[in-house]
């Protein structure tokens, strides 16, 4: 007897997670035209000449992914776990004070997701938990030309994890479901550039490429069923997949009407159009364990981001910022991995100086994806996702 | 903060899901399906997966009344026994082994005129379903079905031979206020699985007839309700398992010259005659394959069981294609029937015969299962090959609470498939 029962891995369209640096987050997530601290190594790697002083600086920030689902039909919801992803952040600047280049160090989480949904919904065979993590490190060079502009370029080294849990549907003798776990390790490679005018009007000007960067993910697939179907499900069995993380385009203006004043404007495009299929490729092939290939069909999104920066004193800085996503998943292929919708989100914080080389800063954002009523084609789990994301964010940096 | 943030989806109020629907007494009418029968038998756990109790579950989240089922007591939870799967063959083929403790049987009497009638322990109590194994509707005006069918009996306060009290009675003793009617599948379906020659089909006619008193008794108050046609016998495993195919492969892999497997086959009337079989004659699941080939005697000599025109397999192992188009036609005029009455009392209608021939032609993906009409794999039929696994229970309650929802403009809401297992394994 053959099982005609291939579990279903759907995982997860990448997930972007802009959580570039703390005092950015607070103003909208702005920083292509802005220049404000070792975090331009990752909002725009042109403007690192730009810096007026040297940094070292690194950043928390927790966030709590908490979605909802309601399947069609019924009165029932499901909530993730509120399970706390750990997006963190460190850069390092340096140049000599009279040369005209920096060299930067990044090291951030661009993408990823955490969502675990538990083994008792409805979606359990499409997923039960996801934890997807990215770490992009970028060594960067900047050189400032003239006074007016200046550029760089990055290169980046991504190293990543994924963490999937599944539910087989095949019941052992108790009732149980048969579980899937993948653990795998990716690495990729990829580049970024841009370019910063300091414009003789005052206002600041950035444009930058970060590439997409395909990622090569090998790891190890655990199958457990019924003892008597075990042997058709090799475990462990290897995998390998290749997940296509998405480009991003982005152009920025700082607009600075008061010395008090700093006003930041960023629009994003993230190249999603890469991310179409997604596929497994099992190392020990059976009728069960071949090759998964799930289609994702993602479109390239917009993001438009606008903050502000109140310069209270010498000690204080107040900050706040909004924007607007689009959603890269189009119907049909929104899935529990991430329940992609449009969003919306509002940042706050502020930035204290300790002494003249210390800085501490804090931000939170709050994001809510838009409630979406959605079939996924793949599976047919049908339902209406609703999210809300929550992040605190601490950071401190020593400047000289 | 995090709290009264957290997302809050609208859901469907309870005044608002039942519309104008009573759902204070609801009652499932039915044959084994409906009692829960799977693998074979009728037992506790099958019972709890049952399909009303399924919607009755569902009913109760928008205000719909308590639902009493006839349940084996839990030191006889076993019931009729049923069938386990206990593993695997080295060819693939499952290992089926019976499950004969703690079962609900308090004896066996012969029923002059009829034969032996295997009784259980009574069920005494309030009682909202009344699925009876074995049931056709042919039988619900027959004063002695209680004697001669155990499950029925032992719903009843009297034992048998002494019972005169009609199923359809027996149902409507007690007013209900919102009815579910899934009779009918026997009237076709013991011709089948007989292989046309232990029983016959209902005469379509007496079909109708009793339909319509069953209805009109159900909705005198009028009452609101929702039936279900009766499926196509080809669509469920019992029959697609064991094919002409496969049977006739495996007579070759011994002896390659053997070029056809032989049946006997419906002619016209009553008339049988050997013949060759074709993909279009049908097995049924408990076919003993084994036999195939084995020397018995015939007329002319000892000759191997299915291998020559004079020792054609007998026709209680096979449906063949003219047994099939025969149960095909009368299915189709059952379910006219079943359609313009339920359409008369302005009921509900789950199409189960285009539902499982669709499942049966295209599969069925539900929240990431992939389900089908496969014996075992399929994850819908349970080890018998006509009944449902808990997880085909629920979605059949489904379709019959869309059915529900979309006559009533109703809003009760769905199982969760995901709640509910296929077949177990070992």
């Amino acid at each position: 007897m053959v099982l005609a029962l291939t579990p279903v891995f759907a995982f997860a369209q990448g997930f972007q997670v802009n959580l570039g640096g703390v005092k950015q987050i607070a103003m909208g997530s702005t920083g292509t035209g802005t220049l404000q601290d070792g975090a331009s190594v990752f909002f725009n790697p042109g403007a690192v000449a730009m810096l007026p002083q040297n940094y070292v600086q690194a950043g928390f920030t927790p966030l709590v992914f908490d979605s909802e689902f309601n399947p069609s039909g019924t009165n029932a919801t499901y909530r993730t776990a509120n399970k706390i992803a750990p997006p963190f952040t460190f850069y390092g600047v340096w140049g000599p004070k009279s040369a005209c280049w920096k060299f930067g160090l990044g090291v951030y989480n661009p993408f990823g997701g955490l969502t675990d949904w538990g083994n008792n919904w409805p979606g359990k065979y499409a997923l039960e938990s996801l934890n997807l993590k990215t770490f992009y490190i970028q060594p960067t060079l900047s050189v400032k030309l003239t006074d007016v502009v200046s550029i760089g370029v990055g290169f980046v080294y991504n190293r990543a994890t994924i963490n999937l849990t599944q539910a087989v549907p095949l019941a052992n003798q108790q009732g149980q479901d048969g579980q899937a776990v993948l653990n795998g390790t990716g690495k990729g490679y990829g580049w970024n550039a841009g370019i910063f005018f300091k414009t003789l009007s005052g206002v600041t000007v950035g444009i930058t490429h970060r590439s997409g960067v395909s990622t090569d993910f090998t790891g190890t697939a655990l199958f457990s069923v019924a003892p008597s179907l075990q042997s058709q499900f090799a475990s462990p069995n290897g995998f390998t997949s290749t997940v296509k993380l998405p480009s991003t385009n982005s152009i920025g203006v700082g607009i600075y009407p008061s010395p008090k004043w700093t006003l930041a404007f960023d629009a994003n495009v993230v190249g999603w159009d890469v991310f179409k299929t997604l596929s497994f490729a099992y190392t020990v092939k059976s009728a069960n364990t071949n090759q998964s290939v799930f289609p994702q069909n993602y479109q390239d999104a917009v993001s438009l981001r606008a903050g502000a920066q109140y310069q209270c004193c010498d000690k204080l800085a107040l900050r706040f910022g909004t924007g607007y996503a689009t959603a890269a998943a189009p119907d049909g292929y929104v899935s529990p991995q991430v329940p992609d919708a449009d969003r919306v989100y509002l940042t706050g914080g502020f930035g204290v100086k300790i002494s003249n080389h210390f800085n501490v800063d804090a931000s939170f954002e709050y994001e809510h994806l838009m409630a979406r009523t959605q079939t996924t084609i793949q599976t047919q789990l049908s339902g209406t996702y609703e999210t809300n994301v929550y992040i605190p964010g601490i950071a401190v940096a020593y400047h000289w | 903060m995090l709290s009264a943030c957290k997302p809050s989806i609208d859901t469907v109020k309870p005044a608002k899901a039942v519309a104008n629907l009573n759902l204070s007494r609801y009652i499932s009418v039915g044959n084994s399906l409906t009692a829960g029968y799977a693998d074979g038998g009728l037992y506790l756990a099958g019972q709890q997966n049952s399909y009303p109790s399924i919607i009755a579950k569902q009913m109760q989240q928008v205000g719909g009344g308590p639902f009493v089922q006839p349940l084996f007591s839990a030191d006889q939870a076993n019931g009729s026994g049923y069938l386990k799967l206990t593993g695997f063959n080295p060819n693939g083929t499952p290992v089926l082994t019976p499950v004969t403790n703690n079962l609900a049987v308090r004896g066996i009497i012969s029923v002059p005129g009829f034969g032996n009638v295997t009784l259980y322990t009574k069920y005494t109590g309030d009682l909202n379903n009344y699925g009876v194994p074995g049931i056709k509707l042919y039988h619900i005006t027959y004063p002695a079905y209680g004697d001669l069918n155990g499950f029925f009996e032992r719903l009843l306060p009297g034992n048998s031979p002494t019972n005169t009290t009609t199923y359809l009675d027996f149902i409507t003793a007690k007013p209900c206020t919102f009815f579910s009617n899934w009779l009918g599948n026997n009237d076709a379906l013991s011709y089948a699985t007989s292989g046309g020659a232990g029983d016959v089909l209902t005469d379509k006619n007496t079909f109708a007839q009793l339909y319509n008193l069953l209805i009109a008794k159900l909705t005198a108050n009028g009452q609101k309700g929702v039936v279900a046609t009766v499926p196509d016998v080809t669509s469920i495993p019992y029959f697609n398992t064991v094919t002409t195919g496969a049977i006739l492969a495996g007579v070759q892999a011994a002896a390659p010259s053997v070029k056809a497997i032989y049946i006997n086959a419906l002619v016209s009337g009553s008339t049988y005659a050997p013949r060759a079989a074709t993909a279009n004659d049908l097995f049924v699941l408990t076919f003993p394959t084994s036999k195939v080939g084995q020397l018995v005697s015939t007329p002319y000599g000892m000759l191997p069981y299915g291998l020559t025109p004079y020792s054609p397999i007998d026709s209680q192992y096979v449906l063949d294609e003219k047994e099939v188009a025969l149960t095909l036609d009368y299915i189709r005029s059952y379910n006219e029937t079943i359609k313009t009455v339920a359409a008369a009392k302005n009921l509900a209608v789950f199409d189960a015969y285009t539902f499982l021939e669709n499942v049966k032609m295209n599969g069925l993906v539900i929240d990431g299962i992939g389900l089908n009409s496969n014996y075992i794999a399929g994850g819908i039929f349970s080890l018998d090959g006509v009944h449902l696994t808990p997880r085909g229970y629920s979605i059949v309650a489904n379709e019959f609470i869309s059915a529900i929802n979309a006559k009533y403009g109703s809003a009760i809401p769905l199982a969760n498939v995901a709640d509910y297992h296929g077949i177990l394994f070992p």
